[in-house]
């Protein structure tokens, strides 16, 4: 009834139905196949009473200090159509939100855009010449203006040219201008991660480079309908946002995505599976890698088993996907390891610079008393992405599971 | 002596008004009115220009052979034996061999990914072989064809292909990112335009050798596309201002991914910003490869005498697929590519005209199709039973010495590979297609 009312009154939104629906048919497999652990994984909301239910949800109906889920209506998306899907309710409630970047109008390189400058126009949906650091200074020039800036970086291996304005620029807009100025309005999409066949350049995760640039936020999905809410938040935060998007997840993971207009929180990161023995933090493709870790630790197979001590596969561990890196989410992970005392953080990017430093330096202060293991690190390696070694450079679940027989025996 | 290119200097700037009154009409200035810093005359009228050529047309491109392979009027037909002429031809086939064969085995899941030529074929192999055997090529990701003039041979080219051990860049690389040092070929990586600025700096490392100053150029191959980049704005100018001998060789091939023309600049293709940096500029039809030849060749001549840039623009048509991740048809008309390829055909363009000095036939067209297709296939068949590179190069070469962090973590695979690589499943597939697989990484 809800969603039928909001139709009526925003006529856009059943026009959305249009662009998006014709692309949920049969969608060939990725090229690379699917990855096991996402195939398998329990994670994923694939009824539409749970995708209803998920923690955190905030409906932006007119009335939102109402949290009714009767009557509303949940779609099966993957990744890149919930992105779509977020894009859109975006362009249809803000006027003077845009969408901007290479290969944009067609539909994007990874359908991310699909129908959207068909249904919006070209004026509010368009192609840009070829130039990162154009992209980046053009998107913070239009959000300075109060306009809504969604720019899409095509892969976040490229993300590097727009790196001076990004970090000089945007990160200082607000403080520089002692806050007259500021360009909450921008956003910056990114395809992000490994994608088996990717290499050197279309499978880095640059999020651990951002960390330095206070005022930027970092925000790295997990899944649709995580996808669509966190981009809607980010889209309408007051703050500028890099959203990086694992791309191996764009296919596929799918999800029972409610079709109304909601949002999750940033800045605080969820956790998946309550535990009490050992923490595991993570966010984006790894998520998967460490589920698959802890079914092999509970219930190894027969070719793992003399390798897992019986007295570990009891062990409950706590799986959090931090969600936003930064700024991240101190409290609710220092609050898990307090409990578990033990603390295991996951990332594709390598060792040496990436996130999991500084989560570790700030969960060894705070919680230093109360470790009975040192904080560990399973991370790429400190190597460029070699395309024939990517099986054995990105962490997956026997390295994880490894790492967490470790630190539960320490 | 060849036909005359018409290469623009800056100098055209000056005389072009809107108001069609050129400025170099006026009486001369008196050295008090020349303002620093360039030193240029000054006039009362306020005239705002807007084109290189003077008269607002656009900056034509120069050609020696019509569609049909026959010499336009007033075209220099370059001295070339029927041997050398058989030499380009078969490259121009060559191309497409390789790419049908690799394109398909992509299609079939026997390759992860590659990139093909089509329709640029003349572009270039005509600029490969004009170039000097040793001259530094910069190259995008489409110019493989150099690579094929210079005699890098199908079994290197399948090697980087398939990521096998027998690959000098040792597996790390996605398809097409070719390197040989041995044939002066710079390892491609996939960052658009970062080699345009690269090259200024080769080409001053060309002057600063003894040895090489005055012998060779560097030269760098980019798309129409990548030439938005800020890269392609700091090379020109570099290579212009330093100044150092580069060669500057953009494809306009219509496209970049779905992105064409219309979408990518406002101005006259990239010629026309040639002579914002002051250097010498020529457009030429990049389907004539006895033109692009020319061209290239006298560009070159240009860029050793001078020691500075040049550039040269190949106007042409991108007929594949950006790569095999991307469908076309969903941007263009698939009747755009067909009458494209119809109409205005490089390699058919040659054909022509080598049939009619009595160089080709039939049976030379079957022969060649025949012998390129076997040789392509032996090296396909062959380089796909070749294992992986070994595991240990996974961690080589980052630095030249190897630091404690790439030791310890090299050692920690070393020790999980020892603990799972033999009863884990997936890691046992993985090690097994790797050379030395199954064996640690020392």
């Amino acid at each position: 009834m809800l969603a039928r009312r909001l139709r009526s009154k925003f006529p856009a939104l059943s026009r959305r139905w249009q662009t998006t629906a014709s692309t949920t048919a049969i969608e060939p497999p990725p090229a690379g196949g699917h990855s096991s652990s996402v195939a398998s994984s329990q994670l994923f909301r694939i009824t539409r009473e749970s995708a209803l239910r998920t923690p955190g949800i905030s409906w932006q109906d007119e009335e939102s200090d109402r949290n009714i889920i009767g009557g509303r209506e949940t779609r099966k998306m993957n990744l890149y159509q919930a992105v779509r899907d977020a894009l859109s309710i975006a362009l249809s409630k803000d006027d003077t939100a845009v969408i901007f970047g290479e290969d944009i109008a067609f539909g994007g390189v990874f359908r991310c855009t699909m129908g959207l400058a068909e249904e919006f126009g070209r004026e509010r949906v368009f192609n840009t010449p070829l130039t990162e650091q154009g992209i980046a200074g053009f998107g913070i020039g239009l959000a300075s203006m109060g306009h809504t800036a969604i720019a899409e970086i095509q892969f976040a291996d490229y993300i590097f040219p727009a790196f001076d304005q990004l970090v000089n620029e945007a990160a200082k807009f607000r403080y520089r201008s002692g806050g007259h100025f500021s360009i909450g309005g921008l956003t910056v999409r990114t395809p992000t991660m490994a994608v088996g066949h990717g290499g050197l350049y279309h499978s880095q995760s640059p999020e651990g480079f951002f960390m330095g640039a206070s005022g930027l936020k970092v925000v790295i999905p997990r899944s649709p309908i995580q996808c669509k809410g966190l981009l809607l938040s980010a889209i309408r935060d007051p703050n500028p946002v890099i959203f990086m998007e694992p791309k191996i997840l764009y296919r596929s993971a799918v999800e029972q995505v409610p079709i109304d207009d909601f949002s999750l929180p940033l800045s605080r990161a969820e956790i998946l599976i309550p535990g009490s023995d050992l923490t595991l933090l993570t966010w984006g493709t790894p998520i998967y890698h460490c589920e698959s870790a802890l079914r092999l630790l509970n219930s190894p197979p027969p070719s793992l088993a003399p390798l897992i001590p019986p007295s570990l596969r009891n062990a409950k561990v706590e799986l959090i996907d931090l969600r936003t890196i930064l700024p991240w989410d101190v409290e609710t992970v220092v609050e898990s390891v307090r409990r578990t005392k033990r603390l295991v953080i996951v990332h594709e990017a390598g060792m040496t610079g990436g996130v999991g430093g500084e989560i570790a330096a700030e969960v060894g202060k705070r919680a230093f008393l109360r470790l009975e293991a040192p904080v560990r690190r399973i991370t790429g390696w400190d190597v460029p992405a070699g395309l024939q070694f990517e099986k054995f450079n990105m962490p997956d679940a026997v390295r994880i599971l490894d790492g967490i027989m470790e630190t539960l025996s320490y | 002596m060849m036909h005359p290119l018409s290469f623009r200097h800056s100098s055209l700037l000056t005389r072009a008004c809107s108001n069609g009154r050129t400025l170099s009409t006026l009486p001369a200035s008196t050295s008090l009115s020349r303002l620093p810093p360039t030193h240029s005359p000054t006039v009362s009228k306020l005239a705002f220009f807007n084109s290189v050529t003077g008269d607002s047309s656009k900056i034509p491109s120069y050609r020696v052979l019509d569609v049909f392979g026959v010499p336009i009027e007033g075209a220099k037909v370059p001295e070339i034996s029927k041997q050398f002429a058989w030499r380009l031809y078969e490259h121009m086939q060559l191309l497409p061999t390789l790419d049908d064969i690799l394109c398909s085995g992509q299609r079939q899941g026997r390759i992860p990914f590659y990139a093909t030529s089509y329709g640029e074929e003349a572009t270039v192999i005509g600029s490969a072989a004009a170039l000097a055997d040793d001259d530094e090529v910069l190259s995008q990701y489409r110019e493989t064809g150099v690579l094929l003039w210079r005699g890098f041979t199908l079994d290197s080219i399948m090697a980087q292909v398939f990521g096998n051990h027998e690959d000098s860049g040792k597996g790390r690389q996605i398809a097409v990112h070719y390197g040989s040092k041995q044939h002066h070929f710079h390892t491609i990586s996939s960052p658009l335009a970062t080699q345009i600025s690269q090259a200024a700096g080769v080409g001053f490392a060309l002057r600063r050798d003894p040895a090489r100053r005055s012998k060779n150029v560097a030269c760098a191959f980019f798309g129409e596309g990548a030439a938005s980049e800020g890269d392609f704005h700091a090379g020109l100018l570099l290579a212009a201002t330093l100044p150092s001998p580069t060669l500057f060789l953009a494809r306009n091939n219509g496209f970049a991914i779905s992105t064409p023309n219309s979408q990518q600049f406002y101005g006259d293709g990239i010629s026309a910003r040639g002579p914002g940096y002051g250097v010498d500029t020529v457009r030429v039809d990049g389907n004539d490869v006895l033109a692009v030849m020319n061209a290239v060749k006298e560009a070159r001549r240009r860029c050793l005498e001078g020691g500075r840039a040049v550039l040269v623009e190949m106007m042409t048509y991108r007929v594949g697929h950006h790569s095999t991740s991307d469908d076309s048809y969903v941007y263009r008309e698939r009747q755009e590519v067909e009458d494209k390829t119809k109409n205005d055909n490089p390699i058919t363009r040659f054909r022509l005209f080598m049939e009619s000095r009595g160089w080709w036939n039939q049976t030379d067209e079957d022969e060649l199709a025949f012998r390129l297709r076997r040789d392509v296939i032996k090296a396909f068949k062959r380089a796909e039973t070749v294992k992986k590179p070994d595991l240990k190069d996974m961690f080589t070469d980052v630095y030249v010495e190897e630091p404690w962090n790439i030791k310890e973590q090299r050692e920690e695979l070393m020790a999980l590979l020892k603990k799972y690589g033999q009863v884990w499943e997936p890691w046992q597939n993985e090690l097994r297609t790797l050379k030395n697989g199954g064996k640690p990484v020392n």
